[in-house]
């Protein structure tokens, strides 16, 4: 048995070879991820909208040891990790963390919020650091307007990131 | 064989334990399985085995099986397994009788992947690679197990 403790060290090994397959092995595996925790999550969110979505991550954060800051307003929920025990995990590992580790978390949590209507905002920050901001609005307007503000902005299957792509990196021919 | 210490494990996590990683790990395995075949899952056990327990890895190359026991000891606790340990002569041997990993999964998940089982018999494959040691791991009947280290011979 890999340890639920350790889950998230396999997981960087997932990630580092779906990376060598290219980013569409990668997304198409946080789609199959998404899926799986629509079983658990879709239905209490559809119900509870917000609010459900306040209590899955306090369950989260107890279960899962998180430092983190949960704010549920009339508007959006905003989550606040300060303490993110999944990278941290990644990090204190004899094995090489995945560069893009991070990006897996909007990468699933994105698909389930198109799903339901929800805009979500996620802002990893940097993604050496085991710290992000998690917003999600009911108003697309003014997920648009806190996109602004965001440092790393992450994409999911079907949005993109505020990163350049390795296509805009390329030097352009005149 | 075994070699006692005192010192924690080089992963030693304590607080709360998430079960429900253990439905995401099923759903990986078939994931990769379907999309890229069982080898390249086994590749990626080999890597958690090799990799991430290093530490486990090199104590089993020096000689010493006490830290792969202790970290039995450890996280089969703290998952709430019914388990035992016996050291007899020149074996260790781990008897799950209930894996909670397994038991879990197949609650929250509609189906136990039929390669679930590999993360163990592969990592333990991986740890035991250019050790005195080789590790057979048996499944005796849905979520329930043996796994024997032994010398190589």
């Amino acid at each position: 048995m890999i340890p639920s403790d350790h889950f998230t060290k396999f997981y960087n090994e997932v990630f580092k070879f779906l990376e060598t397959q290219g980013d569409d092995a990668l997304q198409a595996y946080w789609l199959e991820i998404s899926r799986n925790q629509e079983r658990h999550t879709l239905e209490p969110f559809r119900e509870y909208g917000l609010e459900g979505m306040r209590d899955y991550w306090e369950h989260i954060r107890i279960e899962e040891n998180c430092d983190l800051d949960l704010e549920l307003h009339e508007d959006r929920l905003e989550l606040r990790m300060n303490a993110c025990p999944s990278l941290g995990k990644v990090m204190d590992n004899d094995a090489e963390p995945m560069a893009r580790y991070c990006d897996h978390c909007a990468g699933w949590i994105g698909p389930i919020m198109d799903k339901l209507g929800y805009s979500l905002v996620y802002d990893v920050i940097d993604r050496q650091k085991p710290q992000c901001v998690m917003q999600v609005f009911k108003d697309p307007d003014q997920a648009l307007e806190a996109e602004k503000n965001a440092k790393l902005l992450m994409g999911w299957p079907g949005k993109a990131s505020n990163e350049p792509t390795p296509d805009d990196l390329k030097v352009k021919k005149s | 064989m075994i070699k006692q210490d005192d010192k924690p494990l080089r992963y030693n996590e304590v607080g709360n334990v998430h079960m429900d990683f253990h439905g995401a790990a099923n759903t990986t395995i078939d994931f990769i399985i379907e999309n890229y075949g069982v080898e390249i899952m086994d590749e990626i056990f080999t890597r958690v085995g090799q990799d991430v327990y290093a530490d486990i890895r090199g104590h089993l190359i020096a000689g010493n099986a006490g830290e792969l026991v202790k970290h039995w000891r450890h996280f089969f606790t703290r998952e709430g397994s019914d388990y035992q340990i016996e050291i007899v002569d020149d074996e260790v041997v781990l008897t799950v009788k209930h894996c909670t990993a397994y038991h879990h999964v197949k609650k929250i998940a509609p189906q136990v992947s039929d390669h679930f089982c590999d993360q163990t018999i592969k990592t333990n494959n991986a740890m035991a690679d250019g050790s005195p040691f080789e590790i057979k791991t048996e499944i005796i009947a849905p979520g329930a197990c043996r796994q024997i280290i032994g010398r190589r011979k």
